[in-house]
């Protein structure tokens, strides 16, 4: 109870978590992690105290006994018998001890809240940034959970490589088998073509060379007053043709 | 006229040969890891121009009009003598070398798939392991610096090597 006069302070910083670690405290009591108990949570401000520096768990024990003014009786008493006793001797000390606390009463009583607030916000950034930390590491976690499901789903695919493979071989064997088939039929049909084709050709050429022998043979025949009798009827054929031009390129 | 006993043979045969299972492209492509879309690709294509190639060949080859030939060549004998070479001909099916590989390669395959299933569950147990730590954890304004070294234990502070405060080199702070 007493190591609180150290943190005089108390009531202006709310002690959370880690800066009190040096208080007195009475959760966590069961630190092995077998203990299934739920652990109290860390208390939200210092302890309470009446005056800045007597606590009030004092003025409660006293409370029955004595009522209110209890607590303020017996300080009092006390002061008077330390002075009057001469236990504690008013020096010049005492004076500066005096002016000290009042202007250390005054500086807290100013400056203790925005203190506090800092001391807060420094700790409020680290318990921030420690959240963000186990945020990402359970999404990740999450995540990677996820990706290795799926990857055991893509596993269960395999099946399908192989059937297409095989697939492949067998069409390529169809394949093949048919390619061998039409080739024989049609080396096949090729050389009974061939055979027609052949016979065609014998037959168009003897034909040729009769219509060729006949020609000639008719050709030789013809003897040359043949021939001269025939170029004056030509010609007179053509004096006919002449006129007649004549006569129609007049009229 | 008969028919060929060519085509006979196939149908006898046709039992034997494996039946074309279909493939369902789409789904297939949907389990291909992304590093390995190329290999996928290339399959496909590889796949599809054998089947393209296959298709472009009728199924039947071209029936020979014997009768015709028989009447219009002269050489006598020679299309009977060819007609009945060719029935008593049969073509011999090309040999499957490759199935007994691809079948070896599944079965390896599948013992790879389940040993990669397998470490897959641990690597599984053991993220859901340390994500139950993370949400079983105190919230963090409930803990103490105790709580903390207990939690993440790289957060300890070595007092045997550096037993002055701050406890840790001054870069670290």
């Amino acid at each position: 109870m007493l190591s609180r006069v150290v943190f005089v302070s108390a009531n202006a910083v709310k002690s959370s978590g880690p800066l009190g670690a040096g208080l007195v405290q009475l959760s966590h009591l069961h630190t092995s992690p077998s203990s299934q108990a739920p652990v109290p949570a860390l208390p939200d401000k210092g302890g309470k105290t009446r005056h800045g520096i007597i606590p009030e768990e004092l003025f409660q024990l006293l409370y029955p006994k004595t009522g209110v003014t209890g607590p303020y009786m017996l300080g009092a008493g006390l002061l008077t018998y330390i002075l009057s006793k001469e236990i504690y001797i008013i020096n010049h000390e005492t004076f500066a001890a005096a002016c000290m606390g009042t202007v250390i009463i005054y500086g807290v009583k100013k400056f203790g809240p925005d203190v506090a607030a800092f001391a807060d916000k420094l700790n409020e950034e680290k318990v921030q940034k420690a959240q963000e930390v186990k945020d990402l590491a359970m999404s990740s976690l999450a995540q990677a959970i996820q990706d290795e499901k799926k990857e055991q789903w893509r596993a269960e695919g395999r099946q399908m490589l192989f059937d297409a493979k095989r697939n492949n071989v067998a069409m390529l064997l169809e394949t093949n088998r048919r390619e061998r088939v039409h080739m024989v039929t049609n080396e096949v049909k090729k050389r009974l073509d061939y055979q027609i084709a052949l016979q065609n050709l014998h037959r168009r050429m003897e034909q040729e060379h009769m219509v060729n022998w006949v020609e000639k043979n008719v050709v030789t025949s013809i003897t040359p007053q043949q021939e001269k009798a025939s170029i004056a009827k030509c010609i007179t054929d053509l004096k006919v043709l002449a006129k007649i031009q004549q006569a129609k390129a007049t009229a | 006229m008969g028919t060929c006993p060519l085509y006979d043979a196939d149908r006898k045969m046709a039992g034997k040969r494996a039946a074309l299972k279909a493939i369902d492209w789409l789904a297939f492509a949907e389990r291909v890891p992304p590093n390995q879309r190329a290999m996928f690709n290339n399959l496909k294509t590889r796949s599809d121009a054998i089947g393209a190639k296959l298709s472009s060949l009728p199924e039947k080859p071209v029936t020979i009009d014997w009768s015709f030939y028989k009447t219009n060549v002269a050489r006598a004998g020679m299309v009977a003598e060819f007609e009945s070479k060719f029935s008593a001909l049969t073509i011999p099916e090309p040999k499957d070398t490759a199935t007994a590989a691809i079948n070896t390669q599944e079965a390896e395959a599948n013992k790879a798939a389940v040993a990669y299933v397998e470490a897959s569950k641990a690597r599984i147990a053991q993220y859901g392991k340390e994500l139950e730590k993370f949400q079983n954890m105190i919230p963090f304004d409930q803990m103490t610096i105790d709580d903390l070294n207990d939690t993440f234990p790289e957060t300890k502070l070595d007092k045997e090597k550096h037993p002055y405060w701050p406890h840790k080199p001054i870069a670290e702070l």
